[in-house]
């Protein structure tokens, strides 16, 4: 048995440095981890063939674009793969017509500092419904979806038709399936958990059901769920000041996170930037911070 | 066929009490499980967890704790699962828990009291979080006696 615990100084590496995939490297050990960048340098071929492992065949399938080649009706590509060798990062962009705007799904992942795994991006709208300009300044400037500045117009014509903070349409449905191809990916790859910090609340709560737990956070969620009851502190900052404090948002995923995004966590000190999740592939961590949640 | 549980709080103090509690929802009335045996995996998952709170997660906005338990007809199994910072053995000593109280060391009894309280604990750290288990032999019941 153990004597004695101490806290580790220096955190290893998940994947060590095994140089660029080879066949004999294939062979040795089935466990082995690869990171992105070890895809990335892969000859192009292989590379469209394993990340098309990302993609739900049946999310492109439902606007007419083959699975295999990428190909819209009128054989335009729909698919785009940004997988530069030596990058460290996989971008892949969907659109339901060539149009740069009619982008519906759009997933990052990328190795981080000690190669593990990090989505960075995960959009999934319907390309259907009507598009609210929050990721744009009345001046064209982009906000970083309303985090670095703000379209306060649009803002609230999105609030009120029901969108989360963060979301130029309204969602396309189907993140349960994209998050199990993303297990089987990463699976494949011998990875055994990824890694992501939600853009806002309601985003942190869809992430609660698709299975993620808290590396950082979780007790601010708690935090934020008690704040929000009658008589908490978040819920005395509903009052009115703004479109985006309604005292009837504490009841619910979108109603709290269009507060939070407005600036309300600073009434306990606050801040919506600490937050960091971590997905187990194959489990679910069962965590429920908003129980009985209305979204 | 094991049966298995799950909870998942924040690591923070107050999270303890939601811990047993949920020990003695699913273990209580477990066959072999008496009242010394749930009393002694809830002072090992209260250690446990202590330390993951104090230290684990120092100096962080504290994430979350995953406790799995797993009721085998012979054994309980728990496993914590936490994602803040990652333990190693160290080479501090045992506390010397015979010496008079005013001489003892600050500190060190956590893993002490886990030690006593289960037949077996282990860690693991890995990408996909540190998970301590702690394994815990039932009594033996008139009917397993009869069996062997």
């Amino acid at each position: 048995m153990l004597k004695y615990f101490r806290v580790k100084q220096e955190p290893e590496k998940i994947v060590p440095d095994l140089g660029a995939i080879s066949l004999a490297l294939l062979e040795r050990d089935a466990t082995l981890p690869f990171t992105i960048r070890q895809l990335n340098n892969l000859p192009e071929a292989v590379k469209q063939r394993l990340y098309r492992g990302l993609l739900p065949p049946a999310l492109l399938t439902r606007f007419g674009i083959d699975p295999i080649q990428w190909t819209g009706a009128d054989k335009e590509l729909m698919v785009h793969l940004q997988a530069e060798p030596e990058s460290e990062k996989v971008l892949i962009t969907v659109r339901s017509s060539p149009a740069p705007e009619d982008e519906y799904f759009a997933l990052e992942l990328a190795d981080n500092s000690l190669n593990g795994i990090e989505l960075n991006l995960i959009v999934l709208n319907d390309p259907l419904a009507p598009r609210f300009s929050i990721d744009r300044t009345a001046e064209g400037q982009p906000t970083m979806f309303g985090t670095l500045h703000r379209n306060l117009e649009a803002e609230g014509q999105a609030k009120t038709a029901g969108l989360a903070p963060g979301q130029v349409r309204a969602g396309l449905g189907g993140s349960k399936v994209v998050f199990e191809h993303i297990d089987s990916f990463l699976a494949m790859l011998g990875h055994r958990a990824y890694f992501l910090e939600p853009l806002t609340y309601a985003s942190a709560w869809v992430f609660e059901r698709r299975g993620f737990a808290y590396v950082r956070g979780h007790k601010l969620m708690d935090d934020i769920h008690r704040a929000f009851q009658p008589g908490g502190a978040l819920y005395a900052c509903l009052d009115d000041r703004s479109p985006f404090r309604k005292q009837e948002q504490a009841g619910t995923v979108r109603g709290r996170a269009w507060a939070i995004h407005d600036g309300i966590l600073d009434a306990i000190d606050q801040r919506w930037d600490k937050i960091r999740m971590v997905k187990q592939i194959g489990r679910r961590a069962g965590v429920e911070t908003f129980p009985q949640a209305v979204y | 066929m094991a049966e298995t549980h799950r909870i998942t709080r924040a690591a923070f103090l107050e999270s303890l009490n939601d811990f047993r509690q949920f020990l003695k929802e699913h273990c209580r009335g477990v066959t072999g499980v008496t009242e010394e045996i749930l009393y002694d995996i809830q002072l090992a998952v209260d250690e446990a967890c202590t330390n993951i709170i104090t230290h684990g997660y120092a100096n962080m906005d504290p994430g979350s704790i995953i406790l799995d338990l797993e009721i085998d007809r012979d054994k309980l199994t728990i496993a914590l699962t936490d994602f803040g910072h990652t333990f190693e053995p160290g080479s501090a000593p045992v506390p010397d828990v015979d010496a008079p109280i005013e001489e003892r060391e600050m500190g060190g009894f956590g893993l002490f009291f886990i030690q006593q309280s289960v037949d077996r604990m282990d860690y693991r750290a890995s990408e996909d979080g540190n998970t301590m288990t702690l394994t815990k032999f039932l009594a033996k019941t008139m009917e397993d006696e009869h069996e062997h």
